[in-house]
């Protein structure tokens, strides 16, 4: 790793270069709405910079809302495939939190450990996570409560940690010093120091050692029924998750020519599980909501070794039940 | 990037189609290019996504035994949008196909033994390629015993199949139908699976069961099984969850921590105890 640091007054220089260089860059930019979206911009001018946490995550960078895996054309007795994968274009997301880089490093484990997914490969390979340590939380921030923390670093290529009128600039990976290398001067060479005092100070909410514990044993608590009983089963907070993976194929197309593509799914949606014979494994939103917190909280222990949430409280913004996460599992692994 | 594409097809021809009760067709499949047919293989239980572009895809397991080379079959029930899609081919048509997928039965560990099959339904495919393996090295195995029962005579698949299992001679075959579904010359059993399977319990000792279904028969049908003697890990099933990429990535077909699709379809009763009841 190398530290640097560089001044307030060149960043947006250096966002610009990083602009021209070619890359698509993505960054925060607040819409109409008043919510923060991350977005393709052209100019430093155009990004928020003054957020807590936006709205949806940078996941998408990654997986795609609804991603083509090949076009097909179609004829009586023939049928070819064109997939697209050399197009994928070379892509920074600036100003990501720690929590969605850290994120990105969960997607990464469980995309590529077993059954290595090709499309997932290429585009993080062609993806350099730019983040910017949290000065600010609020009371749906809980990274604290699941190993991390607004400072942490897992994931990102480069992150950034605004000390007073310059930026602290920790160069993780090569990807990340390739990144800076068009910028070269703007930056001047440091030495590690304590971030803490810039860094937000989210409550922590629970022990994760300890829910991870009491989850063994979760499955029947009869509070399931109490804690997911305002879910509509709208799939909101999948969608807004930064670790949330479920997918649907579909073919978009007629049986001639086409697409067939995988777009987010999510464990929610009371068809999701549902077989053709009208059986459903997972017959009511109790099961469901679940699965969906036993997934990131037990599950994803046992299968990869990690929690699969990290704590970036967008599922308590954007639930229109005001279903808080925190709560929910704290409430479920009461004896 | 030196990473397998898992969702490009197989081009499949559709060489032969059988008719095997209201709804219900075999659709012997062929690779087009030569290439690919060599390269491929399965093993007894694996499932594929077979698919109509413009449609989707649908999984089912592979029906014909890999004993028995040059093509692969599958039986399915026209039901939703790309079975439909599906049953509306007609043989020479072109079909998608990826796979195999998933585990697959230990077959090679029951040399020697007794093998019990129950199932219902269109649940009999799966199974018919563990009994098709096992008939083509008969000698390897002691008795072979199947319990299979539909809804109604007519509901029964692989109907000539059945006669021929039973021409054989070195078959148990108990074929029922539900009360109702019997015929005037109906003259084998008459009863739900698993009642059949309590009347008529299989010997235990030095036996494998095995038993596939709708989800209320593997209820049922377990715990008969377990009380005929038959240890939990001497006990197969193969489930069916929904299912979209057959690799472990979509989410769909979780029970619990396990996919079905890449840690299954088969599974012991002992493995199958130790999972929420999300089948």
């Amino acid at each position: 790793m190398e530290i640097k640091t560089i001044n307030t007054t060149n960043i947006s220089t250096f966002f610009n270069q990083l602009v021209q260089s070619g890359k698509i860059v993505i960054a925060p930019v607040l819409k109409k709405s008043g919510k923060i979206f991350f977005e393709r911009v052209q100019s430093y001018n155009q990004i928020e910079t003054d957020y807590i946490q936006t709205a949806f995550s940078a996941k998408s960078v990654v997986f795609p809302k609804v991603e083509e895996l090949f076009s097909y054309s179609k004829t009586t007795d023939n049928f070819e495939t064109k997939q697209s994968l050399s197009d994928i274009p070379e892509t920074v997301v600036w100003g990501l939190r720690p929590c969605d880089s850290a994120a990105f490093n969960y997607m990464t484990r469980f995309f590529m450990d077993e059954n290595p997914d090709i499309y997932f490969a290429t585009r993080k390979e062609r993806t350099t996570l730019i983040a910017i340590s949290c000065a600010k939380s609020d009371e749906a921030c809980f990274c604290t409560s699941v190993g991390l923390d607004p400072g942490k670093t897992k994931g990102s290529d480069i992150q950034l940690t605004l000390m007073g009128n310059e930026y602290y600039v920790e160069v993780i990976t090569e990807k990340g010093l390739s990144a800076i290398k068009t910028s070269e001067s703007l930056f001047t060479s440091s030495t590690e120091k304590s971030k803490e005092k810039y860094l937000a100070e989210p409550t922590t909410k629970f022990s994760i050692e300890e829910i991870k514990e009491k989850m063994q044993n979760a499955y029947d608590n009869v509070a399931w029924g109490q804690e997911s009983m305002g879910c509509v089963g709208c799939g909101a907070c999948a969608f807004a998750c930064p670790t949330c993976t479920c997918f649907d194929i579909q073919d978009e197309g007629t049986g001639e020519n086409g697409k067939r593509i995988r777009c987010w799914d999510a464990c929610g949606f009371s068809q999701f599980t549902k077989h053709a014979s009208g059986h459903n494994p997972k017959p009511n939103q109790t099961a469901r909501r679940r699965q969906r917190l036993l997934h990131k909280f037990k599950y994803s222990v046992e299968n990869i070794g990690m929690v699969s949430c990290v704590g970036c409280g967008r599922c308590i913004r954007i639930c229109p039940a005001h279903l808080n996460i925190f709560e929910n599992i704290l409430n479920v692994t009461k004896a | 990037m030196n990473i397998k594409n898992n969702y490009i097809p197989y081009k499949m021809r559709v060489a032969k189609i059988t008719e095997e009760a209201p709804l219900i067709q075999t659709y012997r499949l062929e690779f087009v290019d030569k290439k690919e047919a060599d390269e491929f293989s399965f093993k007894a239980g694996q499932f594929a996504e077979y698919g109509i572009f413009g449609e989707g895809e649908c999984t089912f397991c592979i029906a014909s035994a890999p004993t028995r080379e040059g093509y692969i079959e599958c039986t399915f029930r026209n039901t939703g949008r790309v079975t439909k899609a599906l049953a509306d081919c007609e043989e020479n048509d072109i079909i998608t196909l990826r796979g195999p997928f998933g585990n697959s039965f230990p077959i090679e560990q029951w040399y020697g033994k007794n093998v019990v099959f129950v199932t219902g339904g269109i649940a009999l495919p799966p199974l018919r390629c563990v009994i098709n393996t096992l008939l083509d090295q008969r000698e390897k195995f002691g008795e072979i015993s199947v319990y299979y029962g539909a809804k109604t005579v007519n509901d029964l698949t692989y109907k000539a199949e059945l006669d021929d299992w039973a021409n054989r001679g070195d078959m148990k075959l108990f074929i029922t139908v539900d009360p109702g579904g019997e015929t005037p010359e109906w003259k084998r059993y008459i009863g739900f699976v698993p009642t059949i399977l309590e009347q008529n319990p299989p010997e235990s000792d030095n036996a494998i069961a095995i038993i596939a279904g709708p989800p209320i028969l593997i209820k049922l049908g377990m715990p008969i099984l377990s009380k005929s003697g038959f240890p939990n890990n001497r006990i197969f099933t193969t489930l069916e969850n929904r299912m979209k990429c057959g690799v472990g990535k979509c989410g769909h077909c979780m029970v619990g921590k396990t996919y079905v699709c890449k840690d299954g379809p088969v599974f012991t009763y002992e493995e199958i105890l130790k999972m929420p009841v999300e089948y």
